[in-house]
């Protein structure tokens, strides 16, 4: 986009949307979008989440339902979930399988129970990261659910619902350029397009910082006890997104950008036209527990 | 007599050429090692995906380590990446710290879970797969270790020896020379609006503070006319107003100030006053003429 701070000082951009998320995007670039008028995002968040040191199955299973049931406007999960995926389905659930901060087992298994209860039968389901190229299941799906936690990343500022299809290449390297500038285009692969049914962001325990790429630790992690869910993962990453640089304000004091930038998330918007980033157009529905929500 | 001294020189030469992983104990406390890790530019994604990158941009050779396990205690890993150089070495640190501590080679973080350090050409990192006191005992015994198994020391990049005397913030400056770093403490541009490569150093530094900071930059390039084409090009798109380059007050209040000579270009970003930005201006011109 070939932009400067000082191009968004003019435009009194900075001071205007006060954008932690996106502090280089001016009130134009998001006026450019073609996409549809708005998308719903689902935060739903419960304080007793966490049973010990692990999330309770029967609080993630509430959670999951509850936001579903508001995201698709049906009033019962069974009806919530066969809207989702249907019989005839071949279904690959998209996990994430680093090791630090994966996609909780817990979720994989209720996602399992509640697909199935669909009427899927087993052998048409998958649930994987890698290896989803030559995945016999994957290879034939009709439906991906899309899901992983939300973390900082030392490449393309955060990981993220876009980043998560990198796994679709067949050279996943061929998408690092620029910071990971062009992700999105990811869902033009013929193993992506046109089949992801829903997108949930995990974040329960969400990572806003890092010190070398590949370290973890968990002071630069906190019990958010949330999930995001939608239809568009442009805007879930996109309020996911605000979520970690507003922790990120919290924890450092001052704001302290990503390193690099998330850009793969504006370009999603502004460039490829995938889905809305620009937080007017993103309708937060939020359910449950409120306190720090940083939305 | 002859036979010995020439023992000796070959055994010296095959430490010399020993990779310092290949010196890692392998056995220490309950640990033992339980695998050896080698990766090259090619195929580090392998190891740990999309992150390879920040290495790459800092010139990566090859990364060499090893895995330890124990019984019912979390494995410990080594990661020592080799760079084309100290410089990359100490740029890969300088992105990875946010303080600096010196407990280890020539500038090291640690925290329960791992420490990393540089020294010479080599980043090293030692992690755990959680935290507990004998896996954090063992990643003390581990950097001690590989500290000791890397002989020499590493340059700091000359440029870093140009920022003002007024010290920056504690584990506030970075080093790079590819442009995606450009932002790393304070959004400027989401271009390569210097034309910052591998034949540029860059440094970035804090000063000041949170709620009256200065961000200094500070850019050497590889001949005058890069300089000058760099500086112009700056000044057009973030300062066109500032005439014979006087510092500018920008729209939220903060003050910028730019400045070039020979092959360095200097700018302050984000000033609270207008003394302020000049006087580290003004420090940093004075560093580099004396």
């Amino acid at each position: 986009m070939n932009i400067t701070r000082r191009d968004l000082l003019k435009t009194a951009s900075v001071a205007a949307t006060g954008s932690l998320m996106f502090p280089f995007v001016s009130g134009k670039a998001w006026a450019n979008g073609q996409q549809r008028d708005s998308s719903t995002v689902v935060l739903i968040r419960d304080q007793r989440l966490f049973a010990g040191d692990r999330p309770d199955p029967d609080v993630c299973r509430r959670m999951l339902d509850e936001a579903l049931c508001r995201l698709t406007g049906k009033e019962t999960p069974d009806r919530a979930w066969k809207s989702i995926v249907t019989a005839d389905d071949t279904v690959g659930v998209k996990t994430n399988e680093w090791n630090k901060l994966p996609t909780p087992s817990v979720l994989e298994d209720i996602l399992k129970e509640k697909v199935l209860a669909t009427g899927v039968k087993e052998e048409n389901l998958s649930i994987r990261d890698r290896g989803v190229l030559n995945d016999p299941v994957f290879r034939r799906a009709t439906a991906l659910i899309n899901i992983r936690p939300m973390r900082t990343h030392a490449w393309s500022g955060v990981g993220t619902l876009i980043k998560n299809y990198i796994m679709f290449s067949p050279k996943p390297s061929s998408y690092h350029g620029d910071s990971c500038a062009s992700l999105a285009t990811l869902f033009d692969l013929p193993e992506v397009k046109g089949k992801t049914r829903l997108h949930i962001l995990v974040m329960f325990t969400p990572q806003f910082h890092h010190t070398a790429p590949t370290l973890f630790s968990e002071e630069f992690t906190w019990r958010y006890n949330g999930l995001l869910l939608g239809f568009d993962p442009v805007a879930v990453d996109a309020t996911g997104l605000k979520i970690i640089e507003s922790k990120r304000k919290d924890h450092f004091d001052e704001h302290r950008p990503l390193n690099p930038p998330a850009k793969h998330i504006l370009l999603a918007d502004t460039q490829y036209r995938l889905g809305n980033a620009d937080p007017s157009k993103i309708r937060l529905i939020k359910l449950g527990w409120d306190e720090a929500s940083y939305v | 007599m002859l036979t010995i001294i020439t023992g000796l020189l070959m055994m010296c030469t095959t430490i010399q050429s020993q990779h310092p992983a290949e010196r890692l104990p392998e056995r220490f406390q309950s640990y033992r090692m339980s695998e050896r890790l080698n990766y090259t530019p090619d195929n580090l994604y392998e190891y740990i995906n999309g992150a390879a990158e920040m290495y790459l941009s800092y010139g990566l050779k090859g990364m060499y380590g090893c895995r330890y396990t124990a019984e019912n205690l979390p494995d410990v890993t080594v990661d020592i990446y080799e760079m084309a150089g100290s410089r990359d070495a100490f740029g890969v640190y300088t992105q990875s710290r946010d303080r600096d501590e010196y407990t280890y080679g020539q500038g090291s973080l640690s925290y329960p879970e791992a420490t990393l350090f540089w020294k010479d050409r080599y980043f090293v990192v030692i992690s755990a797969d959680r935290a507990t006191p004998e896996s954090t005992a063992a990643i003390g015994f581990l950097a001690d270790a590989a500290d000791k198994a890397i002989h020499r020391k590493g340059k700091i990049p000359g440029i870093v020896g140009l920022l003002p005397a007024e010290k920056p913030v504690d584990g506030g400056i970075l080093y790079f020379h590819h442009y995606i770093w450009l932002n790393a403490y304070f959004f400027i541009a989401d271009f390569d609006l210097l034309n910052i490569n591998e034949q540029t150093d860059a440094v970035v530094a804090k000063y000041g503070t949170p709620e009256q900071r200065s961000y200094l930059l500070l850019v050497e390039y590889p001949d005058e006319n890069a300089t000058v084409a760099a500086y112009r090009r700056l000044m057009q798109r973030y300062a066109p107003e500032s005439g014979n380059g006087q510092s500018i007050r920008l729209e939220d209040g903060t003050w910028f100030a730019g400045w070039h000579g020979g092959k360095r270009l200097c700018a302050i970003f984000n000033s609270p006053s207008l003394k302020e930005a000049e006087s580290l201006l003004q420090a940093t011109i004075s560093k580099m003429q004396f």
